[in-house]
């Protein structure tokens, strides 16, 4: 894995189709890893220039939406070259396991939102010890 | 991106379908008015993908890297060009999770950029904050635009 080369992939804009934002400007779909663990599931979304307080997180009816807001730049100049498009960032999941909602936790590091959903006592797995006799 | 008048003619509906398509036929290609314009700056398809803004004094070169440390990332400057190299590691959580999706990718970049003048390479700084990496490049002294004033007698 070390050894390959990086590709460019192309961020994801989502369209009006699916309604429209409130606010102005361009949204993009952020690449996720999300990956369960044996106590909580954990999700990481790249959303570079994103700032803390530009946050969003919301679950909702098993709905679980993350928002990105990027803080505006003050770069002021001639634009030489434009390979990519800045703006924020919007993805939700239906969250179909069971959830403690009131334990979800975030933080964000490097442009790397890391949601924390610790699941509900019920759904944790049990072990179920064998007897002998 | 150029646009056509008359926006709520019908008949011009078809044309402005047709202008949307050309744009975005364009930027699927990787290409812009702008590229097109400006033969110097080829848009290229290699990671990272990069920003750059001049202005007066300095070039300003950006780059959304989100997830690398600061010292997997290795910035060299020669004469007028820079040199952005790093690796970008994967997420380790064990061998006992399992995976729903896998979007994010991991592993190493190498790109460099020729700048339409040199730079002064002991004053470039780079700055690595919320996965954003910004190089200001200072253009070098005898590139930088000077004011003539002119006098009237």
């Amino acid at each position: 894995m070390a050894d390959e080369q990086l590709q460019v992939s192309d961020k994801e804009e989502i369209s009006g189709a699916e309604g429209e934002f409130t606010r102005e400007g361009v949204y993009f779909t952020p690449p996720v890893d999300i990956c369960e663990m044996e106590k909580e599931i954990v999700i990481l979304a790249d959303m570079p220039g994103v700032k803390s307080d530009g946050v969003d997180i919301e679950l909702k009816e098993g709905i679980l939406s993350i928002e990105g807001n990027i803080a505006a730049s003050d770069v002021a100049g001639e634009e030489l070259l434009t390979e990519y498009q800045k703006g924020n960032y919007f993805r939700s999941f239906r969250i179909t396991d069971a959830v403690d909602g009131n334990k979800i936790a975030a933080s964000l590091a490097d442009g790397v939102l890391k949601v924390t959903l610790p699941k509900a006592e019920k759904a944790m797995p049990k072990k179920i010890p064998i007897t002998t006799g | 991106m150029f646009q056509w008048g008359f926006r709520r003619d019908p008949m011009w509906a078809e044309f402005n379908r047709i202008q949307r398509n050309i744009n975005d036929l364009a930027r699927q290609m990787g290409t812009s008015v702008r590229s097109s314009i400006h033969p110097f700056w080829r848009t290229s398809r290699i990671f990272p993908l990069l920003n750059v803004v001049r202005t007066d004094v300095s070039y300003i070169v950006t780059a959304e890297l989100a997830g690398i440390s600061a010292e997997d990332l290795e910035i060299k400057v020669e004469g007028d060009t820079v040199v952005i190299k790093g690796e970008r590691k994967a997420e380790d959580f064990g061998a006992e999770v399992s995976y729903h999706r896998r979007e994010r990718t991991s592993g190493t970049f190498h790109r460099s950029l020729t700048l339409p003048t040199r730079v002064e390479a002991d004053e470039v700084k780079a700055n690595y904050v919320d996965g954003i990496l910004t190089i200001t490049l200072p253009i070098e002294k005898a590139a930088q635009p000077k004011q003539i004033s002119v006098t009237a007698e």
